[in-house]
């Protein structure tokens, strides 16, 4: 295959990790306040683990010297304590009134989602840029 | 005699030549740098447009295949399709740039003066 646009494979390894990033900050986002997870305990929040891929040594092609990649290790569970709120009103309180909530903080998703996003955006614009470095190259000699 | 009459004997010459040409270029390319088991024109430039066709040709149905597969539901991300969809075009492109310039190389050759 020829390579027509310049680091295009380790970029849109980049593009799937982030994309599977706010698909867990969605899903922790999204049970926040789920007090009954598979395990019947409060839900704990989820993060994701990156870890370095050698794109081109796993496609046999060594002439780059293996241009590392990025993707998804591992998705593993945040183990701070659960929160505890006082809701009496709940029927899985205990008797002192208190109910164990997720570990998920808002705030902190929405700072990580705004990271993601604009992760996924700067590789966006390397995607944009590969394209108009191809196109200025094919404009060789034009004039 | 009339100073063209001189080019009218010249130009049978010209075109022995130019038959003469593709016959010599034959026998000093085969047993130099093709191996005898392959065919002539494998190297031919004809035969690398052909490839060159194809391969875009190879990209642009990736492309399809993986917009197709995005809007039945199968698990594509969207940017692998629309990444698909660049390749495709810019090496279209690249094989449009090829053709002008051999076009533009072609009417060049057509235009010289004789």
């Amino acid at each position: 295959m020829i390579q027509i646009l310049t680091g295009i494979q380790n970029t849109a390894a980049a593009l799937d990790a982030e994309h599977t990033r706010l698909d867990v900050i969605s899903q922790n986002i999204a049970n926040a306040h789920t007090t009954h997870d598979v395990d019947g305990k409060p839900y704990q929040r989820k993060v994701v683990v990156f870890e370095t891929a050698l794109q081109n040594a796993m496609n046999g092609d060594n002439s780059r010297g293996g241009l590392p990649a990025v993707q998804v290790a591992k998705i593993m569970s945040d183990n701070r304590p659960p929160m505890k709120v006082y809701d009496p009103g709940n029927p899985e309180a205990d008797s002192h009134g208190m109910i164990a909530m997720p570990n998920v903080n808002i705030h902190e998703e929405m700072a990580d989602m705004i990271s993601a996003s604009r992760t996924y955006e700067a590789n966006l614009a390397v995607v944009k840029n590969a394209r108009s470095m191809a196109m200025q190259t094919l404009a060789i000699g034009k004039h | 005699m009339s100073p063209l009459s001189s080019i009218a004997a010249y130009s049978p010459n010209l075109m022995n030549q130019i038959e003469r040409l593709p016959a010599k270029t034959d026998e000093v390319a085969i047993p130099s740098t093709i191996p005898s088991t392959t065919p002539a024109d494998n190297n031919s430039f004809s035969s690398m447009l052909g490839k060159m066709v194809s391969e875009v040709n190879a990209q642009q149905v990736n492309a399809n295949q993986q917009v197709n597969a995005l809007q039945s539901g199968a698990n594509v991300p969207l940017h692998q399709a629309v990444i698909s969809m660049e390749e495709a075009s810019v090496s279209f492109q690249l094989m449009v740039e090829v053709r002008n310039r051999l076009l533009e190389s072609y009417q060049e050759i057509m235009r010289m003066q004789m």
